[in-house]
């Protein structure tokens, strides 16, 4: 600052030094009429409002007006004008010398403030660069408020984000800037250049995403407008990054989720692909009675384990939404058919009516997991009711959805037990020990019908039997054969 | 016997060797297409799953160069699996774990040979486009020799010598795979397809082999299919 100063006063004393020099080069060395005199005087004040500025123009302008009437205007040695004429002359001087002082001036003003504008929108640009190597929303936003600290020059600078209610600070702790002012919700921006304090809204397309507080030195309210405008743009787009990584991780665990039920069921069924292919050779050889059975046992049990692991794999796989439907639409009366041509070695002699009410529209469903569904009601039907009772299979079409139940005569469900037949590993009291079943059939049942986004239930009356349903929604595209 | 699995090999070589085929192992695709090519089987039990070239990749790369029978083993039972197994040109599909008899028989099916020309059946068919000769096993289309897997071509000749009837799914299971067969009609979309792909001039408008809905395919006899053909 002083020496600035100084540097100041030198130049308000040189100023007229430089005139006092010219008057006497002309008055003493070299003798030349008043006119070069008068247009040297004004060449030097050119250069000096150009190099200097005004004040010092004004300074050595006076300065010449003086020196020129003492030395050159006669009478020479006082300051009397005697022609009228030397006094337009004089005028003329000095109003020229510092009307072309200011002129000067002014254009070294612009040329400042251009070069300020340039180091603003260097800054402008070196923030927007920075922006792009941002990485978490969470530490965009530090980086961002350090960032504007170093480009802006700024003294210090706090962000608050609205979102995550956390504020972010850089540079030294300023009073300046409360957390109330940083909180408030606001419209327009604060500018106070008085204090140096500026807290500006950080809003993208309409939604506030915070305030950007700054204190120091302020640069333009256009320029704090771009800063906050950038500002946003970099934290959105932190945060979009964010959102596009945490997706990619998601699905990679979903990729990863489904090689490592594919792995599980291949781990599973290779041991007991080895088991049962040697066991059926050996079947298929001619063996005497009591081999024989021991093997059919074997061949029997790894029919079982099969199925197990089947049902469990496939228990994992609904739970973890990995059942891969193809919905198609299909017929509920051809669906049933199937089932039952799949179950007659099972069904035996056992009555089965089916009722169907008339042009039943398609189900959009996946053939083989329906299948599924009505095998495992049916052969629920068959374990839990006398051999011999007749069992009805019913279709019905309603309010978009298609009804399909499979009733039996058997000994009914106790409500306690209807609440939870369709839980994982659940087991009547009853049949716990007598039938066999896993308590897997039912929970399976209800997840396939889940997927297709319907719903299943059962309704018993416990002496008269039990009547399982469930819905599936009807198909609504086009029809293709 | 393609299997990454030790255990699976051991078996399979027990059996079938007791059942007088002679067996060649591979433990992975790339070393099943080096033995393959090197000792030319009369079939192969691919397993689909294996670490490397898996079961698909390995068929599709014999495919290029070879109609020998495939039969894909697999752990995956969805009809996804198996019509991308069939697309890939295997001739068969089995859901591991599977009894010997069953596999026993489908091997017979798929070296079975429907014999070179059944009775009644044309020896040999041309029209301007399709030159098929029964005997020799050979197919041009518009001049240029084709080459057709053997369940390709027998599907073909099936339905030629049926022309003009439509033939059920069931019954073209039956005379192309075997007694065992009736309840793969994926399996008859994929041949069809690629039958379609190989001889007809425009796959998605066929003008030999035709669809006919619910019901099974028809051979179009050259000469009369425009006029059944209109709708």
């Amino acid at each position: 600052m002083t020496k600035s100063r100084i540097r100041r006063a030198l130049r308000l004393v040189a100023a007229p030094a430089i005139v006092a020099l010219v008057i006497a080069f002309y008055f003493r060395v070299v003798s030349v009429n008043n006119t070069t005199v008068a247009l040297t005087l004004l060449l030097v004040i050119f250069v000096i409002s150009a190099v200097w500025g005004l004040l010092e123009a004004t300074i050595a302008s006076l300065a010449a007006v003086l020196g020129f009437n003492y030395y050159f205007i006669p009478p020479v040695g006082t300051f009397e004008v005697q022609d009228p004429q030397n006094w337009v002359a004089l005028t003329a001087f000095l109003v020229t010398s510092v009307m072309a002082s200011q002129l000067s001036a002014r254009a070294k003003r612009r040329t400042q403030e251009a070069v300020e504008r340039r180091r603003e929108v260097e800054g402008l640009y070196a923030l927007s660069q920075s922006l792009l190597l941002s990485g978490s929303a969470r530490t965009a936003s530090q980086d961002l408020v350090s960032r504007v600290v170093k480009i802006l020059g700024v003294t210090t600078a706090a962000f608050h984000a609205k979102s995550a209610h956390e504020t972010f600070r850089w540079g030294p702790d300023d009073p300046l800037i409360s957390d109330e002012q940083l909180q408030a919700d606001r419209d327009e921006a604060l500018i106070d250049r008085d204090r140096g304090l500026a807290i500006v809204p950080v809003r993208l397309g309409g939604q506030a995403l915070g305030n950007l507080g700054l204190t120091g030195h302020l640069p333009s309210e256009a320029v704090l407008k771009s800063v906050a405008y950038l500002v946003a743009i970099g934290i959105e787009r932190a945060r979009a990054l964010e959102e596009a990584s945490r997706a990619e991780a998601e699905r990679q665990s979903e990729v990863l989720k489904s090689a490592l039920l594919d792995a599980l069921a291949h781990d599973f069924k290779t041991p007991l692909t080895s088991i049962k292919a040697a066991v059926t050779s050996l079947l298929g050889q001619p063996r005497p009675d009591a081999e024989r059975e021991l093997m059919t046992i074997i061949d029997e049990e790894a029919d079982r384990l099969n199925r197990l692991v089947a049902e469990v794999l496939e228990m994992v796989r609904i739970e973890a939404g990995k059942l891969h439907l193809e919905k198609r639409p299909q017929d509920i009366s051809e669906i049933i058919g199937s089932t039952l041509a799949e179950l007659k070695p099972v069904l035996h002699d056992r009555p089965v009516e089916v009722r169907l009410q008339d042009a039943l529209p398609a189900a959009d469903a996946d053939f083989d997991f329906l299948l599924q569904v009505l095998k495992q009601l049916l052969d629920n039907a068959l374990k839990y009711s006398p051999p011999g009772s007749p069992l009805t299979i019913s279709a019905r079409a309603g309010e978009g959805r298609i009804v399909v139940s499979v009733a039996d005569r058997g000994s009914g469900i106790d409500e306690q037990e209807q609440l939870r037949i369709f839980d994982k590993f659940f087991r009547a009291r009853e049949h716990r020990f007598r039938v066999p079943g896993t308590g897997m059939g039912l929970a399976i049942a209800k997840g396939i019908v889940e997927a297709h986004g319907g719903k299943i239930w059962v309704t018993s009356e416990p002496g008269q039997g039990s009547v399982f349903s469930f819905s599936l929604p009807v198909y609504r595209g086009e029809m293709v054969s | 016997m393609v299997d990454d699995d030790p255990q699976i090999r051991r078996v399979m070589r027990a059996t079938l060797v007791g059942h007088k085929y002679e067996v060649i192992e591979a433990r992975n695709g790339e070393d099943a297409l080096t033995r393959i090519s090197a000792e030319m089987p009369d079939l192969v039990l691919l397993d689909m799953n294996m670490p490397g070239m898996g079961g698909l990749e390995t068929c599709q790369h014999l495919r290029s160069g070879s109609d020998v029978p495939v039969i894909i083993l697999s752990v995956r039972n969805s009809e996804k699996d198996k019509v991308a197994a069939l697309d890939a040109g295997a001739d068969d599909y089995i859901t591991k774990p599977f009894g010997m008899e069953e596999l026993l028989a489908r091997i017979r099916a798929a070296l079975r040979r429907s014999p070179t020309s059944p009775e009644g059946g044309p020896r040999s068919m041309a029209t301007s486009d399709l030159e098929i000769d029964f005997d020799t096993r050979r197919i041009r289309v518009k001049g240029k020799e084709t080459r057709l897997t053997p369940k390709e071509f027998d599907l073909l000749r099936y339905l030629v010598s049926q022309a003009g009837k439509p033939v059920p799914h069931r019954e073209l299971l039956q005379a192309v795979w075997g007694p065992d067969y009736g309840d793969e009609p994926e399996y008859l979309r994929v041949f069809v397809n690629q039958l379609r792909k190989k001889i007809e001039p425009n796959p998605a408008k066929p003008k030999y082999i035709l669809t006919e809905p619910w019901v099974g395919y028809r051979f179009a006899v050259p000469g009369d299919t425009g006029e059944r053909q209109k709708k």
